[in-house]
């Protein structure tokens, strides 16, 4: 008993000395090797690791990285302040990235190759951050209930036409968040109320699960349509168990006048970072081909540099669509707004 | 400025959903009550009272639900009983989804029911069978005795189990969230990741807080009030009543529909869907994380455990009350626990900085210590119980029959408390332990760099809603709890096994 409880002290000191060890050397040395990048990030996803890994075999850098969601995140590096071991920040979606800048967190990184690849829409003006990676919010349709001309744009799922035929998640979702906050911006408060009370009015059941569980639940004949974001579509059509799951099924572009609503994940320099140039030739890196095709053949995503290109079967027969033009900090600004209307609408 | 927003934040709340996610709190808590005590009152009783094939077994098997997370249970079940599931498909559809509020009563109650059945199995054990029987004897009929003499014995103890069903109910975001049952946590939430207001959040996560005291403090009362009734008739053997065939096949199958619903049935669909994936990354690092967190939580909350309950059964007033607030963690969002850590945290390290600029030492952030310490705010409910309930065991008259014999203060802890107290003191550590490796936000928030626990990445891949991923490191976390709570079922039963020795 006794040496299982010493056993357990020394693993402390041991791991606790291991942690404050690395941050030091990396100051000290000259080369890379040896160096250390921190990445506080709340994406997890394969592509991001290959893209550390990538970066790591480059460059010779350590990558180092906390993951959790991004609102714990935004409260972690706020109260780390001056003392963030923080390097570099990655968000999943553009209303975070706006919390994140309105917090202060971000240094702007000046970079002429940045300004180049990086399309203006898909970065910060003043390059608080820059654009990874983007996904589209879609509607998923039973291609035999449904004809494709009765769809017209994200107006449809509001179409009493659809009453009991719609599926969606929650509304404390961040990407429906963002949607309805793009559609304020668009139409104004009014008509996006009456969207949201309309789709509210439509569903086929409660809100439940995740965007996968609509896309089962369209397949299974629960509903009709649905809202999802097509990664989650493109995922199952790319698995080789998963994809007579999506057999029947077809992707909408709710293309309308205004285009579809694209969400980015990002990232910036950390305010207090310790390495603000390792940091900036992180995101640098994470711009090239090498490393932004690693987002769509991963993960599925549309790569932030338009002009890369990738192979991915799914992505390449979902085919083009238009992206809505809308100016990413919106969906920040306009997010509380967005989910004040949801539960006005009771969408749970 | 916070003030203002905050203000027009509620009035919104007030305006739209405030009463429906009290409302589906309240209905939640009524659901997951009625089912724990329906599933953990019976099988506590059976298992006492009669003796019958594979009650040994089930006698281990019955608390080990304990070990899934209820997050885990939720995607599992969620996932066997969708259209397309093998639960769907086996039963043609009669078996509905689960979803909504009564499908997360039913995975609250398929979880949460060790806790009453673990309380009331104490209470059933200690009090023994003896006044069941004279109540037989003098002409109760077997359900009438049960109900006004066996259970009114136990009520107290079923009461204690109830309250922490109650504050896990109310405190659990994961579950009801994925399951669409916005709930006053899910509210609290949203009103910090939607509309961006922490102290909204951490306002309206006071309010339950205060509920919660409120439960609590009755639940005490209560069990004050039955004091002399749980020292009353314990400390005799039990004669177990042998029980014919088909009635011991049939006690033997209700026995085990909780562990089947809540462990086996949930744990096999992970399973198949494990076998069918190829892991991403391999889950060994996360499982030495869990490990070496849980282990050391563990073994600090042993200490602010004993600490605890000394303080409780020694101070005054203000270290009884400081230790029943200790309690009320428990009923605090994870996520909302966490935010309060690092804020608790940044204000230290400022204190710090100031008296000494230099040498401060950092505790802020992340790192090993603070996540030790958001862990022990989180579950000191946990460690001070069972801790209390072994030193009540100690009596005063036994500290001063040591002190009279020479002994001093250290030597009455080290050599009357600390071995008479043994079994109550690892329970409670082994059950932190099964907290802190379940346990989500604040181990994400404060981890060290490059860090892994199972929980951790058990959620990354399920809130990417890749369930299969996250089958292994949840399988794993399974299989790590189990051998512990089999630990804690045969520590509690040694405790009884002792005080029953005459």
């Amino acid at each position: 008993m006794r040496f299982g409880i010493f056993g357990l002290i020394i693993a402390a000191l041991t791991l606790s000395a291991c942690d404050a060890g690395p941050s030091g050397d990396g100051a000290a040395s000259g080369g890379d090797e040896g160096k250390m990048l921190i990445v506080f990030s709340s994406r997890h996803y394969d592509s991001d690791y290959a893209l550390y890994k990538a970066f790591e075999e480059e460059t010779g850098i350590d990558v180092r990285t906390i993951e959790a969601d991004g609102d714990l995140l935004v409260e972690r590096l706020k109260a780390d302040g001056e003392r963030s071991p923080a390097d570099v920040i990655v968000t999943v979606d553009a209303g975070r990235l706006w919390r994140a800048e309105q917090e202060a967190l971000f240094a702007p990184l000046e970079s002429a190759s940045l300004n180049e690849t990086v399309p203006a829409g898909m970065r910060h003006p003043d390059g608080l951050w820059y654009g990874l990676a983007k996904r589209a919010r879609v509607i998923v349709y039973a291609k035999d209930r449904v004809n494709a001309d009765q769809l017209t744009g994200y107006e449809t799922l509001a179409d009493p036409a659809f009453k009991g035929k719609v599926c969606a998640r929650s509304s404390g979702n961040i990407y429906n968040i963002s949607l309805l906050a793009a559609l304020v911006d668009r139409w104004g408060t009014e008509k996006a109320q009456a969207w949201a009370s309309g789709v509210a009015n439509n569903f086929a059941r409660d809100p439940l699960g995740g965007d996968t569980d609509q896309i089962k639940a369209v397949a299974a004949g629960e509903c009709d349509i649905a809202l999802v974001n097509h990664y989650y579509f493109a995922r199952l059509m790319n698995d080789d168990d998963d994809k007579k799951i999506v057999e029947n099924l077809a992707v909408y572009w709710p293309n309308g006048e205004e285009g579809v609503h694209v969400n980015v994940s990002g990232a910036g320099v950390a305010k207090n970072a310790p390495n603000p140039d390792l940091a900036r030739r992180f995101i640098e890196f994470a711009m090239t081909p090498k490393a932004q095709r690693f987002f769509a053949e991963l993960t599925n995503e549309y790569p932030a540099v338009p002009s890369v290109e990738y192979s991915n079967a799914a992505l390449e027969a979902l085919g083009e669509f238009e992206e809505d033009p809308i100016s990413l900090s919106k969906l920040g600004e306009n997010q509380a707004e967005a989910q004040r209307l949801f539960d006005r609408a009771g969408w749970p | 400025m916070a003030l203002t927003g905050g203000g027009s934040h509620m009035g919104h709340l007030i305006d739209t959903q405030l009463t429906s996610y009290v409302s589906n709190s309240a209905a939640l808590v009524v659901i997951t009550v009625i089912g724990t005590i329906l599933l953990g009152v019976p099988t506590a009783w059976l298992t006492t009272r009669y003796d019958f094939p594979g009650r040994k077994l089930l006698l281990v098997a019955l608390p080990l639900s304990l070990a899934m997370p209820s997050y885990v249970s939720a995607y599992a079940w969620m996932s066997m009983t969708a259209v397309g599931g093998p639960v769907h498909d086996a039963t043609g559809g009669l078996f509905p989804t689960v979803s909504g509020l009564l499908g997360a009563g039913f995975v609250f109650s398929i979880s949460f029911y060790p806790y009453t059945y673990l309380l009331a199995r104490q209470a059933f054990e200690s009090n023994g069978t003896n006044s069941f029987e004279a109540a037989r004897t003098l002409g109760a009929g077997p359900w009438q005795a049960f109900r006004k003499v066996t259970l009114p014995l136990a009520r107290p103890a079923i009461m204690a189990g109830t309250a922490l069903v109650v504050m896990e109910t109310l405190a659990d975001y994961g579950t009801v969230d994925f399951l669409g049952t916005p709930t006053f946590t899910v509210g609290i939430l949203r009103s910090w990741i939607s509309f961006g207001d922490p102290e909204a959040a951490a306002r309206l996560a006071l309010i339950l807080l205060i509920v919660t005291l409120f439960i609590f403090g009755s639940e005490r009362l209560v069990r004050r009030q039955s004091r002399v009734a749980e020292l009353g008739g314990r400390n005799r053997p039990q004669h177990r009543v042998v029980l014919s065939r088909s009635a011991a096949l049939f006690v033997c199958l209700c026995c085990a529909v909780p562990v089947l619903l809540g462990l086996i049935a949930p744990g096999l669909h992970l399973l198949t869907l494990a076998l069918e994936t190829q892991p991403v990354r391999s889950p060994i690092d996360a499982f030495w994380g869990t490990i070496t967190v849980a282990s050391l939580s563990a073994l600090v909350a042993a200490f602010l455990g004993l600490g605890a309950a000394y303080a409780a059964r020694t101070g005054g007033w203000f270290a009884r009350a400081s230790v029943r607030a200790a309690h009320t963690g428990y009923a605090v969002p994870g996520a909302v626990a966490a935010l309060g850590v690092i804020v608790i945290l940044a204000a230290m390290q400022d204190l710090l900085d100031n008296v000494s600029p230099l040498a401060a030492p950092t505790i802020a952030g992340g790192g090993l210590v603070a996540l030790l310490f958001a862990y022990q705010a989180r579950f000191a409910a946990a460690a001070i119980g069972p801790c209390e309930s072994a030193l009540v065991r100690i009596t005063p008259s036994m500290d001063q029959a040591a002190r009279s014999l020479g002994a001093n203060r250290w030597a009455v802890i080290g050599r009357i408390h600390v071995p008479l107290a043994f079994s109550g003191i690892a329970t409670a550590a082994l059950l932190v332990f099964v907290e802190v490796m379940k346990e989500l936000p604040a181990t994400m928030i404060l981890r060290p760099l490059d860090f892994e626990t199972l929980a951790v990445s058990a959620h990354h891949y399920a809130s990417d809603e890749r369930l299969a991923q996250a089958a292994l490191p949840s399988l794993m976390l399974v299989a790590l709890g189990l051998p512990i709570m089999i630990l804690v079922s045969w520590l509690v039963s040694r405790r009884q096994a002792e005080s029953a020795a005459p």
